[in-house]
């Protein structure tokens, strides 16, 4: 917490507000609310690792207890029997999870370039350099900023294919490369450079195009942070195109080419799939993100409000 | 003499405007071919598919309205389909769209710990949609062993089956889908009430405004367009939705749960159907952009 807190984080109850006791009654209740929301949402996972621990059996049955009169009864509980990482570790190598990750990593690595670069050089040209007849271009990323993604799922599969893409990551790489969200951020942060800062490196014989690689992009860290958290997390969740794109494909070496989400999307279909190998999949692929927002927890709540508003 | 030079000087900065503009269009040219490419011929295509029959990925003859009055007449699933898909966005205006104001407005008046509800509030949205709906699947397991039936069970309630009663199961993804999205809204209000002017409070309370009135009259009225704007884009992303009926459910029971968007998911890879599949998916973005058009009218009228 910072110490001195600002007036504008003050809310609708004023100090003398809680001289009153029915103030301070209800502002009691309404902790009490907070912390019942926090449990909800903190929870599920908490709920997903300890259930990772158990077996199969314990996670379907229960746990085995004796009763008062000697019965033996099945009882759901939250914890496990015993903590022992080593079934985490037998699902790890037995689903090859590891392979998925590689997948995912490369995936993530690629989409994280491709964000930043096309999309900025993008939003660089549409904001700085303004060539006559690019507001034509800004109304299209504009009006596809409004119109529903998955509208153009189908022709964009049959076009994939067309052009031979299929099972290969490219096009969920370079399909980041073409966000009118990522496009939007970018040009209203590059609207408010200094003018004379790009005019002066001009003068020193600059072209446009290292202008935007030298003075543009470093100066715009704040905003390529925030593009790049997005991208990374969006590359990692995203299962749709992936699943259409590399379902059943192969490295040249034999090995899967999917990502951990088309990997956990395959166990819907699967009937031979066991539930506990599926849990444990859950919290392999959601350990990525959090990491992240562990990493970058203040930027990432500190900006969702410029960038929330995509819905 | 003087009208020569200048013409000349004319002439050259002319073609050095060609010229830096010819660069400018080169820089950008990546970016508008993945653009072309991803989104903008796919929807064109999608458009100009629904007017067709296609065999494979192939067109093969222009068949009018033909798809539109298929899916609308023939396919069984349409209207339950579009029924459902108003359900969702009804249910979740219902269940979704006062959670995070009151979240909101509940912690920005902590005293402490403001940071620790933020970020806890915040956490669902990192998960990826997949692992939070199988997660859920798990959670609202049918029988005794699902964590929300045993925690019911706790307090003498006998074990629902969440996702297989038909009447339920909209309710219940959409209180997943507020699980997971509250987050990220209730920040958004949280910046819009940090910046509502401390002089009109004071102005309030020396004009001897109670607690509830100052929330009746200053805080509600405050974030009144911000609500308004988060109101419409809560529309237009739960009438889209399709992970959750397709992995919770796949569609059921007995179609309870099938949304528009699923329809084309199914037209198109699982049937092999794209005209049929493009043609609800067209359906769909018609009726998006006419609510997005009406809300920019009736606010553009609040506003004169």
């Amino acid at each position: 917490m910072k110490t001195g807190r600002r007036s504008n984080e003050l809310g609708v109850l004023r100090p003398y507000d809680f001289e009153k006791p029915s103030v301070k009654l209800g502002y009691a209740l309404l902790i009490a609310l907070l912390i019942l929301v926090l449990l909800i949402s903190l929870m599920p996972f908490v709920w997903v690792v300890l259930a990772g621990f158990k077996d199969q059996r314990e996670f379907i049955r229960g746990v085995r207890t004796v009763m008062a009169d000697g019965s033996v009864r099945y009882l759901p509980r939250l914890l496990p029997e015993v903590f022992d990482l080593s079934l985490y570790v037998k699902t790890w190598n037995d689903t090859r999870f590891y392979l998925y990750y590689v997948n995912s990593l490369i995936v993530v690595a690629g989409s994280a370039a491709s964000a930043l670069v096309f999309n900025g050089l993008l939003a660089y040209g549409l904001s700085q350099l303004r060539p006559r007849g690019h507001r034509l271009v800004l109304g299209l990323v504009m009006a596809s900023l409004m119109l529903p993604a998955t509208t153009s799922m189908a022709p964009l599969f049959v076009n994939i294919n067309r052009i031979g893409l299929s099972g290969s990551f490219w096009p969920l790489i370079l399909g980041v490369g073409a966000s009118a969200f990522y496009v939007v951020l970018l040009k209203n942060f590059f609207d408010n450079m200094p003018a004379s800062l790009l005019e002066s490196a001009r003068l020193d014989g600059c072209s446009d195009l290292s202008l935007f690689f030298r003075i543009v992009f470093p100066l715009s860290m704040p905003i390529n942070m925030v593009v790049l958290i997005y991208a990374i997390n969006g590359a990692w969740s995203d299962f749709l195109l992936p699943y259409l794109v590399l379902n059943n494909a192969k490295w040249a070496s034999g090995a899967t080419k999917e990502t951990v989400m088309v990997r956990l999307f395959s166990f819907q279909s699967s009937n031979a799939a066991r539930d506990i190998d599926v849990i444990r999949a859950i919290v392999f692929s959601i350990i990525p993100p959090i990491l992240l927002f562990i990493l970058f927890q203040r930027r990432i709540t500190d900006n969702v409000v410029s960038a929330g508003i995509k819905g | 003499m003087s009208t020569i030079k200048s013409n000349a000087l004319k002439q050259s900065a002319r073609r050095h405007r060609a010229l830096k503009d010819l660069g400018a269009w080169l820089i950008m040219l990546p970016g508008i071919a993945l653009f072309a490419f991803f989104v903008w011929v796919p929807l064109a295509e999608a458009v100009r598919m629904s007017f067709y029959k296609t065999q494979g990925m192939r067109t093969t003859e222009f068949v009018g309205l033909y798809n539109y009055s298929y899916m609308m007449l023939k396919d069984p699933d349409f209207w339950p389909a579009v029924r459902n898909s108003f359900l969702y966005t009804g249910w979740s205006l219902v269940i979704g769209f006062l959670v995070p104001m009151a979240l909101a407005m509940m912690i920005h008046e902590t005293k402490r710990g403001k940071s620790l509800f933020r970020t806890a509030v915040y956490l669902p949205n990192m998960m990826p949609a997949l692992a939070t709906i199988f997660l859920w699947k798990y959670l609202f397991r049918a029988d005794q062993t699902g964590y929300v039936n045993m925690l019911l069970g706790k307090l003498g309630i006998a074990p629902v089956s969440w996702l297989s009663n038909a009447q339920l199961v909209i309710p219940v993804i959409v209180v997943i889908m507020t699980w997971k999205g509250a987050g990220a809204t209730t920040l958004i209000y949280l910046a819009g009430l940090q910046s509502i002017s401390q002089e009109i409070y004071e102005a309030a309370i020396i004009d001897g405004a109670g607690i509830w009135s100052r929330i009746r009259h200053i805080t509600l009225p405050q974030i009144y367009n911000l609500a308004r704007t988060l109101f419409i884009l809560q529309i237009i992303a739960v009438f889209q939705i399709l992970y959750e009926p397709m992995v919770l459910t796949g569609g059921g029971p007995n179609n309870a749960s099938v949304s528009l968007m699923q329809l084309v998911f199914r037209q198109a890879f699982e049937l092999g159907d794209y005209a049929k599949a493009s043609s609800v998916s067209v359906m769909v973005s018609v009726v998006l952009i006419t609510m997005t058009l009406v809300y920019n009218q009736l606010s553009r009228k609040k506003e004169m």
